[in-house]
Order: C-alpha cells, then structure tokens, then sequence
C-alpha cells in the first residue's frame, strides 16, 4: 500500500526538471535577448559593462515579470499604445488638411489683394508720369530728355520720385493696417532716387524678402509668391507671412519690386487651437481607452485567474474544489465543464481507490491467511525432512525439495508482507545518526560466504572518513545487501566494488559490478516487482524477486533515491543516495549514476587499466572534495556521468525520484491512485493470479512522468 | 432615526439628479458662444504702426552724380539717427561739417534737381554743380520751431569725383535737410513742450501757467530723448520773450542717455547733469511738471515722472495728479458748465457732461433776460461774467452771484453798426478780460485787467489791418487775431508782452500767420493748447472747418463734420469736452464719436468758459 503513495508523490520532484524548461520555452524573446545577447556578450566584454547591464536590468526584471505574467497588463499596454498611434496618424491628418485649407483661403484672398495692389500702383505711376507731362513746363526742374551719356536709362531722372514712392506705400498699405505690410524693392542694385528699401509697419525690407523670389520677381514681369519670415527693425518677433512681389515702374518707367507681405499670424493661432484642441482630445481618447480597456479586460481576467486558482488547487489534490458559476455566458460555460470534469475526475479517482484499497486487503489478507497452513505445512515438512535419510533416494531428494521450496515460499510470504506493509503505508522510518561505513562492512561481511563461493573479491572504497547519515540502519543494511548480493550473483565472478561518498547534504553508497550488466531499458525495469532480466534460471537463484522493489520502498521512505546503471556486458551500477538528514530534499548525488570505467566514458578501445584509473580519479573528489563538483548539476554535457539528475532517457540509466513530502503513512487510504492506474493499465500475464502488485517493467518511470 | 435615514435616501438622488442636470447645463454652456457673462477692462493694445519707413542705401559705386545726389535726397527722408547713411554720400571733409539738424526745409513736392547737374559738364571734370530747387512750404529751424513759408527754394550743391576712389561726393552743401511735405508729415511729428508765463500765476496758490510751444521732432528717432532735449534747450525764439523755464541754464541730460521710455508702471525716469544742491523743492517740481506735460503728449499713458541729478540721486518725482495741481494747465482744465443765451434773452447755462438739452439762467443780472445780449464771455474760473449788448456798444462785467448788477460798461464803442462795434470778449487765465472796437473811425484792442479795471488799450505794432475779432489764450501769453485787410481775412497769432515794472498796458507783438491760405475767418476757438478751431473759407472755396496749429502747420487729425452757416462756435482746451457751435440750426454740438447734435433752437452766443 505504502508503494502507492510512493509512486503518486515520485510525480512532485519528476515536475521540477520541467518547470524550468516549459518557462524558458515559453519565454519571450526579451529573455533571451538579455540571456543571450546582452548578457553574455557583457560577460565576454568588460566588467563594468557587465555590471552596468545588471544595473539596468535589476530594475526591470520585476516589470517584465509583471508583463509576462499580466494579460491585463499587456492587453492595456497594446492598447493604449495602439490607439496613441491612431491618435497621432489621424492628428497629423487632420492638421495637414486644416493647414491647407487655412492656406487655401489665405492665399487666395491675398492674391486678389496684391493683384489690385500692383494695379493701384502701375495706374499711380502712369498718373504721376502724365501729371508731369503737363507740369514740365513750369516745374523748374524737369529735364526735357536730356542726351548726357551719364544720364544712361534714366529717361527724366529728374521727375522726384522719393517723395512719390513713400506716398505709394504708405497708400498701399493704409488698407491693410495689421492684415498686411507693403514693402518696396529696388531691381538688383539698382540705385538713385526712390530705390531705397522702403516697408510699412516696421517690416525689415531686405531681410524679409526671400532672394530667390526677387530673382524670379527681376526675371519676369508676372507676380510671384512665397513664404517667408517677416523680420520687424522695431524687435517685435518675425513671424511667418505670404509674400507675393511684382516688378512694377515707377513714373520714370524705370522699375521696381512691390512685395505685399501677408502675415499668417491669424492663421497660425488658428492652427494653435486646432492643435491644442487635437492633442487634448487625442490624450483623453487615449487615456479613456486604456481605462476601458482595463475595465473590459478585467471582466474576461477575473473569472479566468478564478478558474486558473481553482485550477491549480485541483491541480494539487484537493479534487473537491468547484469553480462558482454565475450567468450563463461563455465564463459560465466555462466553469461549468471545468466542474463536471472535475466531478468526473474525483469520481473515477475515487472509485480507482476503493479497487486498489481492496485488492492491497486481498494481498496482506492472503499472505496472512497463507501463513498459518504454511506453518502446518512447514512443521510436517520438517518432520519429512527429518526422516529424508530412511527414504528411498527418490522420495529423500522430494523431501528436500519440498524443504527448499517451503524455504523460498516462506520468505517470499515474508517479502509480500513487507511489500504489502509499504503499500499500506505501514511502514515507519526509524532515523537515527548512523555510519554508513558500519553498514557497509557488516553486509560485506554477511557476503564474504557467497562470494567466496562465487570467486568474487568484493572491495569497498571511500570508507577512509565516515559517512553519516540519519537513516534507519535496518533498512538501509537491507538495502545494501540485497544489491551487493545481487552483485556478486550476478558478477560473474568479476570484483564488486561498493563505493561511498558524502557531499553537499547527501550521502551515496554506489555498488558496482561488472557482470553481464543490463540491457538498454532495464535499468527501469530491474526495480518491478517479480522482474527478472533472465527468466530461464530465475529460479535457480533463489531471490524472491521483490528485493530491489522494497529496496526501492525503503529508500523513497528515507526521502532517497535508489537508481540502477548497466550496460550489456559492461557491468551495472546501483547507487543508493540518501539525504544527510531525514527531511532534507535532494538535490543530488555525490556519485554520478554512470561510473567513470563504463564503456561509454572509457571509449571503444579502453583497458582495464585506464578503466582503474578513471574509475579512481572520478571518485576520489567524490569522497573528499566536499563533493561540490558531483554533487552539483554540470552545465555542459561533457560529462553526463557525473549528471545525477540525468533523466532516464538518456540511455541505460534509471532514477527513482525522492518523495519529499511523504503523506501521512497511517492512512493508507489515501495513497497515490496512480499505481492503481498503472495496474489496470497492465494485467498481469506472467505472475499467477493472486498477485496484484503492479508489475510493469515501466512502471516507475512512467510514474513519475505521468504527473 | 429610521425617518432620517428615509429622508437622507430620498435626498441623494435628488442630489444627483440636480448634479447632472448643472452638468448639462454647463456643458451646453460650453458648447454655444456666450451671450452674458463678467465685466472685464480691456486692455489698451498698441495701435498698429503703418508708417513707411525708409531704408537708405549707401552709395553705389561708380554711381553718377545724379544719381548720388538722389540716393542722397532719399537717405534724408530715412529714419537713420545722426544721417550715417547719408553723409556716405559726403565728402570726409562735408560729412564732418555737415550739420542736419541745424535745419529742415519742407517743400511741396520734395526737391527736384536743376538740368545743369548733368548737363554741360564733360567726362572729364571732376566738379559738377547741382542745383536743388522747389517751392518751400515750411521751414524748421534749430530749435524745431515750425514756420510756415514761401518762396521758391534753391540751393547749390557741389559734386566732386574723389581723386583716389573716382567715385562722386558731394562736398559742398548747405546745412539741414530739405524733403518733400508728405515725408516730412511721415517723419516729423508735432509735440508740445511746456514753459512756464513769465510772472504770472493764477489762483490763491499763485500757480504758474503752462504754456505750450508746439516743436516737431523726427517721430521714428528716440522721440522721448529728443523731447526732453528739446526742453531742456529752452523754449522756441518767438515764444521765449514771454516764458520761462524752471532748468537752470546748461541742464541737459546726463551723457550717452538714449531711448528714455516709461517702465511697466508708466513711469519714467529723466537723468539730468544737476546737482542735488543746484535744486529747490519746489523747482524740481515745476521742472518735473514741464517733463511730465511734455511727454504726456508723446506717451499719454505716463503716469510720472522722476528726475534723477548726477550719479543717479533722485531729486524728485511727480505724479500726474500733483502736476495738475503744481500749474494751471489750459487742457487740463474741464469747464463746469456751457453758457448760451436762449430765445428768452437769458444767458442760462448747461453741465457740460449733460447729453439733454435741459438749461438754467444763471444767477444774477443776466439771467433774467431784460437785456439784448449780443455775446457773452465767462471766466475761467467761471465767477465772473463779460457780456456785449446793445448791439456791441458796450461791454459790462457782473459777477454770477445771484445779487450781482450789471455795472458801467467798462468798454463802449462807437461804431456805426454792429459789425463795427465791440467784438466778441475773451477771457484768459489770469483773469484779463480782452475786446476789440472794430469802429473804422477808432479800431483798437482793449484789455480789462482782472476785469474789474478800466480797460486799456493795448498797442499791436505791424497790424496788417483792422481786428475783426480776438480771443486770448488761456495761458494768457497769446492772442489769436482775425485782421481783415482789403477785404481778406487773415488769422495771426501774436504775443502778450507785459511789462509789470512800468505798469503799461501790454502789447501784442510779432504776430504771425497761423492758417496762410485762409482769406475768410467767420468764426474761432481755442481748442487745446496750441490749437485752434476755425471757420473759414480758402480762396475760391466754401466755408469749413478745421483745427490750426498756432505755427500754421497743418494737422493730420480728422476735422469736425460739415457744418452749414456756422456763426458762432466755441471749444475747450479740454478735448473730451463737446464742441458747440451757433449755426442755422440754431445751437448745436458735438460729442465725441457722434454727430451734430441740436440743443437750443433759439439760443445764441454758446460759450464754454474762456
């Protein structure tokens, strides 16, 4: 019984090797980013650089855990961030369109006002030219054509017209006070009477005039416009205005440039306002939609992290947990299948129990109710035997056998009821601070015997410190000499070295042995119940075959791991690793499961020699380093024997998980159904048919994966 | 309890509901233009400046020499400070002697450059002769007093190529500037600065009396800084026989003072090279007054004015309120009351500030209407009353005290009829009572000291003919005359000069035209203080009316609506104060902003007090 919750609990450490690889598989780029990218690019770089990135990153590692785990928090972010760019785009849009459109109007009514300013002053000019037509005969100074070569294109440079084209402006432009200013050019460097820069309103002629729309305004004689800035000589600031120019005569025919200056003050405060009134729009928008996006978010979050809690409790045992469901919408439907497979689970698990509960009864039952015909038996077998010697040969050797097989059948009733108290949970650990050192010698002692007969020399090393540990020594001495006979049985008459070592909270006793080994696969299976790897003599060897089950059973209750090594030909390896003290979980063993001499490790052409060797350098820092570098998981694969934590996929080798949290052993009820699932999952074909223990070849490690 | 919190229920979302609902109303508030809302003053924005500005050019090179002195002529009408750009035009030697400020000659149509400036001359000389001429409107002299005149303007300039650059300069040339009168109205601008009468005050205080000597200075450089210059040189050459200033001779502004403008507190501070001792209390006052009077023309915002003495004492400060009260001040003085005499005879008066037509007799004699009235003058003070009657023959002065009697008639004329008796009388500030006999036989001017005293007849050496008419001033130092000669008016202005020792009348000298092209001047006011309303008629055109600057410049300003058959008209040096006149529709004035307005269909002889 106690095998059950065993086997159930094996799946709660079989879960930690996974959990670090589904969250770096599942984790996002940024992690690798930082993993891969910064960070050990910041290793190979420098120092500081290193440290710096650590400085940066400490703080946002709480951030980005956040944002992993946050489904709100992402679906928000997204959101604000998505809408933020459609505030932007249609914010860029709809500027754009109001600026043309302010443009548009601008422009327009602004050329019709310089187009009937150029026409005002061309029909001045004419004016004044006609006047002093009529005027030249009083007006002392005026030149009738004179034929001076200095006078050049001045026609009748005498005709005043400084006074005329400060008139002119200050007509043009007493329009438009504020609405636009009217400046006058003279055509290139043109230079004498009325070329002087004029402007209104205080506008810096030469500077506000762009040079690239006088030349056009000098090569034509149609108007042009521009933008530019309106510089002002009485320090009020520039600001951007319409410039349209035309080159226009003056009543000396001789011409210049007219500019009409547009300012777009207005129209800039104009689009001031539509921008303000954008982006505080936009920015309510925004922040509105990230507030409803949290609010609708929430509403699908909050159920779900609901049923996710209920989930994980279920997840952890407690099979009575039910979702609440309220409403009928998706949620609701949701929780509704969740709870009737919950249902469904508790109840199938629950029905699984009373099977196994009962056929352990059965067991425990029938070896009790065999044992006392079997005294009967024992107490007539013995009277037979006794008398083997008056018998006839054939009859003397039946009593024998008779007392042989009696012998075996009691012991194997023995092993059943032993198998039967674990799986009851029956079983109690009597810990108490003992040498291993001791328990080795005494079972080697116990295996001299054998191995004498076998021809097999049996060497224990790392028993020059003591090897402590809390651990029950009758079990622990059971364990041992169940694997060192097996060992020597199976040696082959080959040495059998029993190897201890102690480092970083753990304890390891590994016996090595280098007969027929085991086939690929059977380093799990070696621990079923009533395997053997040879059916054919399994007989003729006079185990039980529940040996290695309880010695399983034992080690799991002292929180330890019994793992098995092999290879065909190569030998095996068993190794038994107990924690130091009895609660203490496990994290490792200070003897890598593959010893250094396998073929593997040795190569194809290795000799006894170099195997010696290796085996030696592999346990020397085991037992006397502290056992810092076996016991700790290696990175690289470049030395998977030392890899205690290797999975048995790896090939030939096996581990049987510790269970760290042990359920309560006097209540055998409730142990793990999972061996009552592998049972079903397996009838027994072999084994005759009041064995109900589980027998699958597979069955611890499927154990442990299928949790 | 259990009915409280009932009630407390009921209340809440009746609560809200009231919150809502003022929600809305708010919100719908926004969403529509405001149709009522807080009073708030608004703020005076700065007119916007349209004036053209000429930016002057440095000469070409290799320009020709007329085109030298063009581009001279134009560098005149520029807003450069000192005329840098100007004298680039000069010689070395021309630009260091040249004196621009000594002098500005405004022409009518600017000045033209004589034919001979190219003409005859050959390539080869290296001296051209220019002549400028044109007709001279006004002459500006040193001291920026204005002056009308004519005549045709000629001056020579000199041209000389220069023998290392080759270029043309003008090397000889007559001091001051010449320009063309719309660029003169453009750059040049009429100020008031105020002098005190000499030996005159009015009131128990004995204030001294402001008068204005109208300068023009160039309105785009540093007006204020030039202002203050211009006072502190002393008051124009007409006008400094009858005023004094409160500097001491040699004030001037520290050195290197420039762009003098009033703070955010509209306060301005004028750093003089005095000396704390070389100031009384009192004198600091009166010259903090002739400052603050000064640039409140320029800056009518300024609310005081401090001076500063050497090394940056304060020697004192003034406000605008305690300068009012420091000198009698024509334009600060608004009349209580206008005076008209209505169809009964009675000379009644009205508030000023009434817009109805509602009017009292006034207390005394006069107001009861026994008595033909033909025109009437009021003090300044407004307690004494001169009035004109039996169709101009005799003038009497009676107080406005509801005991008061019509005394002796202090004048009496003897003239044929009324058109050559007594004129129209005139009071100023310190009370003299003016009048003029225009009896062909016997013209003379009148002036009645306080007028209580016999009146005395006041000398007017170089009158152009006979005085049609006369009023005072109200500073009491000048007296606009209409003299008819030949059977043309003209309008003049002359100064009061008294001599207080000797105890003579006083005498009105150096008149001088203040409207040239006026031939027919039926009526006038003073309207400010170095301004007045006339009606008159050009040759050959109709009659109107417009505002005459003592110094016979014209004004810029808006002249009041068309009036038809204006007879009588009066204004205050106030100008907030309405302008009356008598016309054919009886008695009407005008608001500021608004149209004519009828107020006394009947009445005559409207007068504000003066």
């Amino acid at each position: 019984m106690s095998g059950d919750s065993a086997a159930s609990d094996s799946g709660m450490p079989g879960d930690r090797p996974k959990r670090p690889v589904g969250r770096t598989a599942a984790g996002p780029r940024v992690r690798r980013l930082f993993a891969g990218g910064l960070l050990q690019g910041g290793v190979q770089g420098s120092p500081v650089l290193r440290l710096f990135l650590r400085w940066v990153r400490r703080p946002l590692l709480p951030v980005m855990r956040l944002w992993r785990r946050n489904i709100q928090l992402r679906v928000v972010a997204t959101t604000l961030v998505m809408s933020l760019g459609v505030v932007l785009l249609l914010g860029f849009v709809v500027i754009g369109q109001v600026r043309n459109g302010l443009l548009d109007a601008k422009v327009r009514a602004s050329q019709s006002q310089a187009t009937g300013g150029f026409a005002v002053a061309k029909q001045r000019a004419d004016e004044a030219s006609g006047t002093n037509g009529t005027g030249a005969d009083t007006a002392p100074a005026t030149a009738d054509g004179s034929t001076d070569g200095t006078a050049g294109a001045d026609g009748r440079p005498t005709q005043n017209v400084i006074q005329w084209m400060s008139d002119l402006v200050e007509s043009l432009s007493s329009g438009g006070a504020g609405a636009f200013d009217v400046v006058t050019l003279p055509v290139g460097d043109d230079s004498g009477g009325g070329r002087s820069p004029r402007g209104s309103g205080n506008v810096n002629p030469t500077s506000s005039v762009p040079a690239d729309l006088r030349d056009r305004v000098n090569s034509g004689t149609t108007a042009a416009q521009s933008y530019t800035r309106i510089v002002y000589s009485n320090g009020k600031d520039s600001q951007p205005a319409l410039v349209i120019g035309k080159q226009v005569n003056d009543p000396n025919g001789r011409p210049y440039e007219l500019y009409y200056l547009f300012p777009l003050t207005q129209e800039e405060k104009s689009l001031s306002l539509v921008k303000g009134t954008l982006a505080t729009a936009g920015l309510f928008v925004v922040v509105l939609l990230g507030a409803i996006a949290w609010l609708v978010v929430r509403q699908v979050v909050t159920p779900v992290r609901m049923a996710a809690g209920i989930a994980e409790r279920l997840s952890a045992g407690r099979l009575q947990e039910r979702m609440k469901v309220t409403g009928e919408d998706d949620i609701a439907r949701l929780g509704e299948a969740f709870n009737k497979m919950a249902q469904n689970l508790q109840g199938k698990i629950q029905q699984l129990e009373d099977l196994s509960r009962m056929q352990r009864r059965f067991v425990s039952d029938v070896s009790h109710e065999l044992r006392t015909p079997l005294t009967t038996v024992r107490m007539a077998a013995d009277v037979i035997h006794e008398a083997r010697a008056d018998f006839d040969p054939v009859t003397a050797r039946s009593a024998e056998l008779l007392a042989d097989q009696l012998d075996r059948f009691e012991s194997l009733l023995a092993d059943l009821l032993e198998i039967s108290r674990f799986d009851a949970g029956a079983a109690a650990l009597e810990a108490e601070p003992i040498d291993l050192r001791e328990v080795v010698r005494r079972v080697v002692g116990g295996a001299e015997p054998l191995a004498e007969r076998k021809g097999t020399r049996i060497r224990v090393v790392g028993d020059q410190q003591p090897v402590v540990a809390e651990a029950d020594a009758r079990r622990v001495e059971r364990v041992l000499r169940n694997l060192v006979v097996n060992a020597v049985e199976h040696g082959e008459g080959k040495d059998v070295v029993v190897k201890m070592a102690a480092a970083g909270g753990a304890v390891a006793v590994a016996v090595r042995d280098y007969g027929v080994g085991l086939k690929p696969g059977e380093a799990t299976r070696v621990f079923s119940r009533f395997w053997r790897a040879d059916p054919a003599r399994a007989r003729t060897t006079g185990g039980t075959g529940l040996g290695l089950s309880i010695a399983l059973e034992d080690a799991r209750l002292h929180g330890g791991w019994l793992q098995a090594w092999g290879e065909p030909g190569g030998g095996s390896q068993f190794r038994l690793t107990l924690p130091r003290t009895a609660d203490e979980p496990l994290r490792g063993s200070p003897i890598p499961l593959e010893p250094k001499d396998s073929r593997r490790n040795r190569g194809p052409d290795g000799s006894a020699a170099a195997r010696a060797g290796q085996e030696k350098r592999a346990t020397v820092p085991a037992q006397q380093g502290g056992g810092h570098a076996p016991a700790l998981p290696p990175r690289g694969p470049v030395t998977p024997a030392a890899d205690p934590t290797a999975l048995p996929g790896n090939g030939n080798g096996a581990r049987v998980v510790p269970r760290p949290g042990r359920p309560d052993p006097v209540r055998p009820d409730h142990g793990g159904p999972d061996q009552v699932g592998t049972d079903i999952a397996r009838p027994e074909s072999e084994r005759p048919g009041t064995r109900t223990g589980p027998e699958d070849s597979t069955e611890p490690g499927e154990a442990f994966r299928g949790r | 309890m259990g009915a409280d919190r009932e009630g407390g229920a009921r209340r809440r979302p009746w609560r809200a509901a009231a919150y809502t609902a003022l929600g809305v109303v708010l919100l719908a508030g926004c969403a529509s233009m405001p149709d009522s809302g807080d009073l708030r003053d608004v703020e005076s924005t700065p007119r916007q400046d349209t004036g053209v500005r000429v930016f002057a050019m440095p000469p070409a090179d290799d320009a020709t020499p007329g085109e030298i002195m063009q581009g001279f002529l134009e560098a005149l009408t520029s807003d450069d400070p000192a005329y840098d750009t100007a004298r680039k035009y000069l010689t070395t030697d021309a630009a260091r002697t040249w004196r621009p400020e000594r002098s500005a000659t405004v022409l009518a149509n600017g000045p033209s450059i004589e034919t001979d400036c190219r003409a005859g001359n050959r390539e080869a000389t290296n001296s051209i002769t220019c002549v400028l001429t044109g007709s001279r409107v006004a002459t500006v002299d040193a001291r920026q007093a204005y002056q009308p005149a004519g005549g045709t303007y000629r001056k020579k300039v000199h041209l000389a190529r220069d023998a290392k650059t080759g270029q043309w300069r003008i090397d000889e040339l007559p001091d001051g500037v010449v320009m063309g009168k719309s660029d003169f109205q453009r750059n040049y601008t009429s100020v008031d600065k105020y002098y005190f009468a000499s030996g005159t005050s009015v009131g128990e205080a004995g204030e001294p009396v402001a008068v204005a000597d109208p300068v023009f200075v160039r309105s785009k450089v540093d007006p204020m800084t030039q202002m203050v210059g211009s006072l502190l040189n002393g008051p124009t050459s007409w006008l400094s026989p009858v005023v004094r200033s409160s500097f001491p001779t040699g004030t001037a502004l520290q050195k290197g003072v420039s762009g003098l403008a009033p703070d955010d507190q509209n306060r301005l501070t004028v750093p003089l090279n005095l000396k704390e001792s070389q100031v009384t209390a009192t004198k600091c006052e009166e010259m903090a007054t002739q400052v603050l009077f000064t640039l409140r023309n320029l800056a009518p915002t300024l609310e005081s004015v401090e001076l500063q003495g050497i090394g940056g004492h304060r020697l004192c400060d003034l406000t605008e309120e305690r300068a009012e009260s420091a000198a009698w001040h024509g334009s600060a003085k608004r009349p209580e009351y206008l005076y008209y005499v209505d169809g009964k005879r009675r000379l009644v008066r009205m508030p000023t500030g009434s817009t109805g037509t509602g009017s009292v007799p006034v207390p005394g004699a006069l107001g009861e209407g026994d008595r033909t009235l033909q025109s009437v003058a009021v003090s300044r003070d407004e307690h004494s009353v001169a009035a004109v009657d039996d169709d101009g023959a005799s003038l009497h002065v009676t107080s406005l005290t509801s005991d008061s009697t019509l005394g002796n008639a202090l004048v009496t004329s003897k003239g044929a009829t009324p058109d050559e008796r007594l004129t129209t009388p005139s009071w100023d500030a310190r009370g003299d009572l003016w009048v003029a006999d225009r009896d062909r036989g016997a013209p003379a001017l009148y002036v009645v000291e306080h007028g209580v005293t016999r009146a005395e007849k006041v000398a007017v050496p170089d009158l152009p003919g006979d005085i049609k008419d006369v009023r005072v001033a109200a500073d009491g130092v000048r007296v606009a005359l209409v003299v008819e000669k030949d059977g043309k008016q003209s309008l003049l202005i002359g100064r009061i000069e008294r001599d207080d020792r000797t105890g003579e009348a006083p005498s009105v000298v150096e008149l001088r035209s203040a409207a040239p092209d006026l031939e027919q001047v039926s009526a006038l006011t003073w309207a400010g203080d170095s301004r007045l309303l006339v009606v008159g008629q050009e040759q050959g055109g109709v009659q109107q009316m417009r505002y005459v600057q003592v110094d016979g410049a014209t004004l810029d300003g808006p002249a009041p609506g068309a009036l038809p058959g204006v007879k009588a008209i009066t204004a205050s040096e106030d100008d907030r104060v309405p302008l009356v006149a008598y016309s054919d529709d009886g008695i009407v004035r005008l608001p500021t902003g608004a149209q004519w307005q009828k107020v006394d269909k009947d009445g005559t002889a409207p007068v504000y007090p003066g």
